[in-house]
C-alpha cells in the first residue's frame, strides 16, 4: 500500500518532521531510478554476456515477447550481440556521463557564481557576460563546434557536457550569495574572522543547497538527452564503447528488420529522463517553490 | 528608450564578439592549423611557407584582429572538402532547413500556447492533467526517438509516408511533426506556468473584486502579462530556426544546415562548422534583440523604467 499511515507518536513531533506522502508517480520514479543505479553499479554482475560477445548463430534473434528465446531475453543485433547485455553496459555509461557532467556543471557554475558575488565589479560583469553568451547559444551547436575542433575522447566529452547548464547554477549561486551576504549571518561569520572560503563553503553553500539540488535534477535529464542525441549522431560516445544514444543510432539501421535493437534503449532513455523530471518537479515543489 | 535600445544593441554585439572569440580560441587551441590543414608528413618548408602565407607566425593579437576583419568582410574560409566558400555551402542549405522549422514553429505556437492557456485556466481539470502529461512526455522523449517511432509507425508499418529524403511535401510531414510535437509540449508547459503565476497576482484579484467579468480580466490582465515570459521562449525558438533541427534532419536524411553541420563535424571541416556557428549566433542574437524590443512594446513598466533612467 502506498498509503503511509502516520504512527500516533509522530503527531506530537514538530510539523516539519511529518512523514512525506509520496505521489504514486514519484514512487515509480524513485523505483525506476534505483533500478537504473543498481544496474549501473552491478553491470558486470548482471549482464548475462560480455557486451561485445558475438553469437553468430543467433543473429537478429527477436526478444522473448516477440517470439524469441530466453537465451537472449531482449534479442540480439546483427552481429549476434546480446541486446540486454549491451543495454546494461550502456546504462552504466550514460549514467556515468550524466552524473559526471552534472557535477562538473554544478561545481563550475557555483564557483563562478560565488566569485562574481564575492568580488563584484569587473569580475561579476565578466561572469554575467559569459552567462549571457552561454544562455543565448543553443548548447548543441557549441558542443558540436568543440567536438569538430578537438576531436572526441570520453573525458573531453564528459567535460564538454559539464559545460551545459553551468550558467544556471552561476546565476542562482551569485544571486543567493549576494542576498546571503546582506542577511547578516554571513557578515557575522566574517566578523568572527572566517576566511571567504570558509564563509562560502560552510555557511552560504548549505543555505542554497536545496535550490542547487533542484536545479541539478532539472539539468540531469537534459544532459542525458544531450548525450544520447550526440551519440545518436555518431559524435558522442565512440564504439567499441556503447551508450544508450549510441545503441539507438546503431539500431536505426535495422529499423525495419529488428526494431527491438532501437526500442529497448529508447524506452530506457524515456523512462529515465521522465523519472528524473518527475522527481525534480516534486523536489522543486517541496524544497523550493520560488524556482520558476 | 534610446538608452534601453542602445544597451540591448551593445549586449547583442558583445555576444557576437564573444562567439567569434570563442571560435578563434577553440580553433587555435585545437592544434596548429598548418599541421591540421596540410598533412602531418608535409615537408617542413611547405609548412613554413603555409605559416608565412597565413600569418601564423605573427603575434596572436594580430591574428585575432585579422580574423575579425576577415569575418566582417564576409570571408569565412573555404570548405576543406570541396574548396568552395563555406558561406556558399551553408547558404544553399538554409531553405531546406527553414522548410522544416518554419511550419514546425507555427505548429508549436498554434498548439502549445492555446493548450498551455487552456490548462492554466482549467487548473487541475482532466484537460489540464492531460496537457501536462503530454507536455512532460514531449519533453522527455528525445526527438530522435520520437522521429524513429513515427517512421516505424507511419512509414514502416502503415506505409503512408516516406521515411526520409526530400522529394515532395509529403517527405516533410514526419520531420515537421517530430519537431513540432516536442516544441509544442515545451511551450505548453511554459505558457501554463506563466499563466498560473499571473492568475495568482494581486492585480487579478483587484480586477475581479472591482466586478470585471472573468473572461475580460483574463483577456485584459492575465494574457498580456503572461505573454512576457512566453515571448522569451518563443524568441529562443525563432532564434534556433536554423540550428534546432540538427538531430531531426539526421533522422530523416533531410539535406539542411543541421545535416551539413553533422557531416562537417565528423569530417572536421572547420570552416563550415565555424560558418554555421556564426550564422546560428547571429540569428539567435537577432531574435533576442527582437524579443527585447517586444518587451518594450508589451510591457509599459519597462518603457516607464527606461524613460525614468533616461531623464
Amino acid at each position: 500500500m502506498s498509503d503511509l499511515a502516520l504512527p500516533a507518536t509522530i503527531s506530537a513531533a514538530p510539523p516539519r518532521r511529518r512523514r512525506v506522502r509520496l505521489p504514486p508517480l514519484v514512487i515509480f520514479a524513485i523505483g525506476w531510478l534505483s533500478l537504473m543505479l543498481l544496474t549501473a553499479f552491478a553491470a558486470d554482475l548482471v549482464a548475462p554476456y560480455p557486451y561485445t560477445a558475438l553469437d553468430l548463430r543467433n543473429r537478429l534473434s527477436p526478444p522473448v515477447f516477440m517470439g524469441g528465446t530466453w537465451l537472449h531475453p531482449l534479442g540480439t543485433d546483427e552481429l549476434g550481440r546480446d541486446v540486454l547485455s549491451r543495454l546494461i553496459v550502456s546504462i552504466r555509461m550514460s549514467l556515468l556521463i550524466a552524473f559526471g557532467a552534472t557535477a562538473i556543471g554544478a561545481i563550475l557554475g557555483v564557483t563562478l557564481g560565488f566569485l562574481a558575488a564575492h568580488f563584484r565589479g569587473a569580475a561579476e560583469q565578466a561572469v554575467l557576460a559569459l552567462v549571457d553568451f552561454q544562455a543565448s547559444m543553443p548548447f548543441l551547436i557549441l558542443a558540436l563546434a568543440v567536438l569538430a575542433f578537438f576531436g572526441n575522447s570520453l573525458p573531453l566529452f564528459i567535460c564538454l557536457l559539464g559545460l551545459h547548464g553551468w550558467e544556471r547554477y552561476a546565476r542562482i549561486a551569485r544571486g543567493l550569495a549576494v542576498s546571503a551576504s546582506s542577511q547578516g549571518y554571513a557578515a557575522a561569520v566574517v566578523q568572527l574572522g572566517a576566511s571567504p572560503w570558509r564563509v562560502y563553503t560552510r555557511h552560504v553553500l548549505p543555505n542554497i543547497a536545496s535550490t542547487l539540488i533542484v536545479s541539478m535534477t532539472l539539468a540531469f535529464p537534459e544532459i542525458i538527452l544531450l548525450e544520447s542525441g550526440l551519440s545518436f549522431l555518431g559524435l558522442g560516445v565512440q564504439p567499441p564503447l556503447t551508450s544508450l544514444g549510441n545503441m539507438v543510432g546503431y539500431g536505426r539501421e535495422y529499423l525495419t528488420r529488428a526494431p527491438w535493437i532501437l526500442l529497448a534503449p529508447s524506452c530506457v532513455i524515456v523512462l529515465t529522463t521522465l523519472s528524473v523530471s518527475l522527481l525534480g518537479d516534486w523536489l522543486r515543489d517541496r524544497l523550493d517553490p520560488t524556482l520558476r | 528608450m534610446v538608452r534601453f535600445l542602445g544597451l540591448r544593441l551593445a549586449r547583442a554585439l558583445l555576444t557576437l564578439v564573444l562567439v567569434v572569440t570563442f571560435a578563434f580560441i577553440v580553433l587555435r587551441l585545437s592544434g596548429d592549423p598548418a599541421l591540421l590543414i596540410m598533412s602531418a608528413d608535409a615537408p617542413p618548408e611547405a609548412i613554413a611557407a603555409f605559416r608565412q602565407a597565413w600569418g601564423l607566425d605573427d603575434p596572436v593579437w594580430q591574428q585575432y584582429l585579422r580574423y575579425f576583419t576577415a569575418i566582417f568582410r564576409g570571408d569565412l574560409g573555404q570548405s576543406m572538402r570541396d574548396g568552395r566558400p563555406a558561406i556558399e555551402l551553408v547558404a544553399e542549405r538554409v531553405p531546406a532547413t527553414l522548410a522544416l522549422t518554419l511550419p514546425a514553429l507555427a505548429m508549436k505556437i498554434g498548439l502549445g500556447i492555446p493548450a498551455g492557456i487552456y490548462a492554466a485556466l482549467h487548473r487541475n481539470s482532466f484537460a489540464d492533467r492531460a496537457v501536462m502529461l503530454l507536455a512532460v512526455a514531449g519533453f522527455t522523449v528525445p526527438s530522435f526517438v520520437l522521429g524513429l517511432l513515427l517512421v516505424l509507425v507511419f512509414a514502416v508499418q502503415l506505409g503512408w509516408l516516406p521515411s526520409g529524403g526530400q522529394d515532395s511535401w509529403r517527405h516533410a510531414i514526419l520531420p515537421v511533426l517530430t519537431l513540432g510535437i516536442g516544441g509544442a509540449a515545451v511551450l505548453a508547459r511554459f505558457t501554463r506556468s506563466a499563466m498560473l503565476e499571473v492568475l495568482g497576482q494581486p492585480y487579478m484579484r483587484t480586477a475581479l473584486a472591482k466586478g470585471v467579468p472573468w473572461h475580460v480580466a483574463v483577456r485584459r490582465h492575465a494574457l498580456p502579462n503572461a505573454a512576457i515570459p512566453t515571448v522569451t521562449i518563443v524568441g529562443f525558438m525563432v532564434g534556433s530556426l536554423l540550428a534546432g533541427a540538427v538531430v531531426v534532419e539526421s533522422v530523416f536524411s533531410w539535406p539542411g544546415v543541421g545535416r551539413l553541420l553533422v557531416v562537417a563535424v565528423a569530417n572536421r571541416d572547420l570552416a563550415v562548422v565555424q560558418c554555421i556557428l556564426l550564422l546560428v549566433a547571429t540569428t539567435m542574437v537577432s531574435a533576442n534583440l527582437i524579443v527585447d524590443l517586444l518587451y518594450g512594446a508589451l510591457d509599459p513598466r519597462l518603457r516607464a523604467q527606461a524613460k525614468g533612467a533616461n531623464g
